[in-house]
């Protein structure tokens, strides 16, 4: 980001008017108070100044990713994909201003005009190609599934269970997903799977600005829920859940949605799904910014962890719930690299770290996904599970 | 310094499941996402990058249908000048040698020193079209280009050959390159330059507009099919003892320890 901007000669409104447009239109609530930047994320890796509150102010007078110098120019692109659409900066804006929005207006113009970063293009041509950002085959999309007496979805049955992407393909985490049909099993639901037929829910090729495939995504899994008959569906993911509730009724969808969480926590409450196990573990929960932030969900994961025999139950001092701290891996950030200084998820995880526990517990794929990996590489105890895998072990 | 750079809309199906369609002459490409030819993002790259140090128009060309307006537009917003789409639905069946003579025809109007073209098309691999046109027209080439200096006359070049093998050449001008990947580091339009694409226009050509009568089509697709598989890859899954196991198991059945 330049330090200075000529702003008699950078004003460019029709920038500006286009990213309104395609999003952008908060902007003139912004007064620069400046919470929006302590809340980020990207505050909390202290190396980094992350001006989230200049977003706003670029944006009203069009100067956004607007360098002709090609250096400069990948810089800006750059801050413009750090973003990893957590809306801790929402929750903190007197205003109530999205700042992932702004950037997503941006964003949608940079990826029409090919001009973001090859990882995220390669996710978001794999989901087109092939209905997922791994570029795995469709045929193999339900291998998770293998000898579990999983049922096809059809007319009858009551719920969908849709995985999506890392729960049906990435190793570790598609034993959240034998887990969840465990447990739907053991409580004798009706439900089904998609299998082969399921596709990419499309959350993250939105968050990283390809409005056109998106759209072409949504419309498919809309008609395919149709003609197959689906009413409610159940999720593993948040990023499904939230694009599932709040955006695709906008093409069209008319089916319920459920998060795991949300349901087993029913469960629970009905008698329904009993924990007859003791489960002798700390336990601190890490609420996943797309189901707490974005969707409100803070007491369902709670409250299974609480019913859980043995088990204790911890939360991160400051940072819980509403001010929970993003693992860094949404809009894309699963799949970008930064320096190993420069790494939300290494705060977080000191975060979790510090309260002692033995076990965290996460309720979202990516989080699964970002831990897991960054783990690997600390040479510590701490275990990362899903809550359905804490759930199916007590059963 | 006056460049044309050849460009073209091709399916992206590297990670894709592809599937020959009811012809089987073509792919079905209904699903599948559609970008620049890769080569052809360093070959625009370059002549930018020659633009900003000699000054002159860059203008970009492509034998495609409609939706390959889109693909010239991202080249006018990376730094392209002009852009003109020639109607590949007047065309019918194309190859290298028809698309090179059609290009040929259509750029007989123009003034260039160079002609830069992508050293292959991710689709059909051919690699002709660019030293077919050089050869059309009548100007020296190089193919696989990874290094270009220039002065007003000549160009300096480097062709990357196989076997880690370089050759240096000294050509005259008006010349023709293929680029090779990696020759510089394509760049990110800005926000500026993408709406200053979005209102260029974009000049298309058709059969009547191109004059040459004898454009020929020297090769045709009989037949495109998926080779059957003749190897398979088996996972080997279990602790890393287990698997050392199995590893050993096969070892001892292929007779290799």
């Amino acid at each position: 980001m330049k330090d200075k901007k000529n702003l008699t000669t950078e004003i460019n409104p029709e920038i500006r008017d286009i990213l309104i447009e395609m999003g952008a239109e908060d902007i003139y609530k912004c007064y620069q108070c400046g919470k929006c930047t302590s809340a980020c994320p990207w505050f909390q890796v202290e190396i980094y100044d992350y001006p989230v509150f200049k977003f706003s102010l670029e944006t009203a007078l069009g100067a956004v990713a607007s360098s002709e110098d090609k250096k400069e120019l990948d810089k800006e692109i750059e801050l413009i994909y750090r973003c990893v659409g957590c809306e801790a900066c929402l929750e903190q804006c007197p205003h109530g201003i999205s700042t992932p929005n702004i950037l997503r207006a941006a964003r949608r113009l940079l990826v029409d005009f090919d001009s973001y970063p090859e990882t995220l293009k390669s996710i978001v041509q794999k989901t087109h190609n092939v209905g997922n950002p791994f570029g795995e085959h469709r045929e193999n999309r339900a291998d998770w599934a293998k000898g579990l007496n999983v049922p096809d979805f059809q007319q009858g049955i009551e719920y969908l269970y849709f995985p999506c992407c890392l729960p049906a393909y990435e190793t570790r985490n598609q034993k959240v997903a034998q887990a969840t049909v465990g447990i739907l099993q053991k409580c004798e639901v009706s439900f089904g799977i998609l299998g082969v037929k399921e596709t990419c829910c499309g959350e993250v090729i939105r968050r990283i600005g390809a409005e056109n495939i998106f759209e072409e995504v949504t419309k498919a899994n809309i008609k395919e829920f149709k003609d197959s008959g689906v009413k409610k569906v159940l999720v593993t993911s948040p990023h499904c859940f939230t694009t599932f509730k709040n955006e695709y009724p906008d093409f069209g969808a008319d089916f319920e949605v459920l998060h795991t969480t949300q349901y087993f926590s029913h469960l629970i409450d009905t008698g329904k799904l009993k924990l007859n196990k003791s489960f002798d573990k700390k336990v601190v929960y890490h609420d996943p910014c797309t189901l707490g932030r974005k969707n409100n969900i803070y007491e369902e994961p709670r409250n299974i962890l609480k019913n859980i025999p043995g088990l204790e139950f911890l939360e991160v001092e400051n940072f819980n719930r509403n001010l929970s701290l993003c693992c860094g891996a949404g809009s894309g950030g699963l799949w970008l690299e930064w320096e190993k200084d420069e790494r939300i998820v290494n705060v977080r995880l000191k975060q979790l770290m510090d309260t002692g526990a033995d076990i965290i517990a996460v309720a979202c794929p990516y989080c699964l996904q970002m831990f897991e990996e960054t783990l690997k590489s600390m040479d510590v105890d701490i275990i990362v599970m899903d809550i359905s895998e804490i759930i199916f072990e007590c059963l | 310094m006056d460049i044309i750079v050849c460009i073209k809309r091709v399916p992206q199906t590297a990670e894709a499941d592809v599937t020959i369609d009811y012809t089987g002459k073509e792919i079905e490409k209904d699903r599948l996402s559609f970008d620049m030819n890769e080569s052809d993002s360093y070959a625009l790259e370059e002549a930018v990058l020659l633009k900003e140090k000699f000054g002159g128009e860059i203008t970009v060309i492509s034998l495609g249908h409609q939706d390959t307006e889109d693909t010239l537009r991202i080249a006018l917003a990376k730094g392209a000048d002009n852009a003109i789409r020639i109607k590949a639905e007047d065309f019918d069946e194309l190859d290298g040698y028809k698309t090179a003579q059609i290009i040929k025809a259509s750029i007989s109007d123009l003034n260039f020193d160079l002609i830069f073209t992508g050293c292959i098309a991710t689709d059909d691999a051919y690699s002709q079209v660019g030293v077919t046109l050089a050869e059309l027209l009548d100007i020296p080439h190089a193919s696989l280009v990874i290094f270009i200096d220039t002065s007003e006359k000549r160009a300096h070049v480097h062709r990357e050959l196989e076997g880690g093998l370089m050759e240096h050449l000294d050509i005259s001008l008006p010349a023709l390159c293929t680029i090779q990947t990696g020759i510089n580091e394509p760049r990110y339009a800005s926000l500026i330059a993408i709406r200053r694409a979005a209102k260029k226009e974009i000049k298309v050509l058709g059969k009547e507009e191109i004059k040459d009568e004898n454009i020929l089509l020297n090769t045709q697709i009989e037949e495109l099919f998926i080779p059957p598989k003749t190897k398979e890859v088996e996972f080997l899954t279990g602790s890393p003892g287990e698997s050392a196991g199995k590893l050993a198991n096969i070892f001892k059945e292929k007779g290799l320890i």
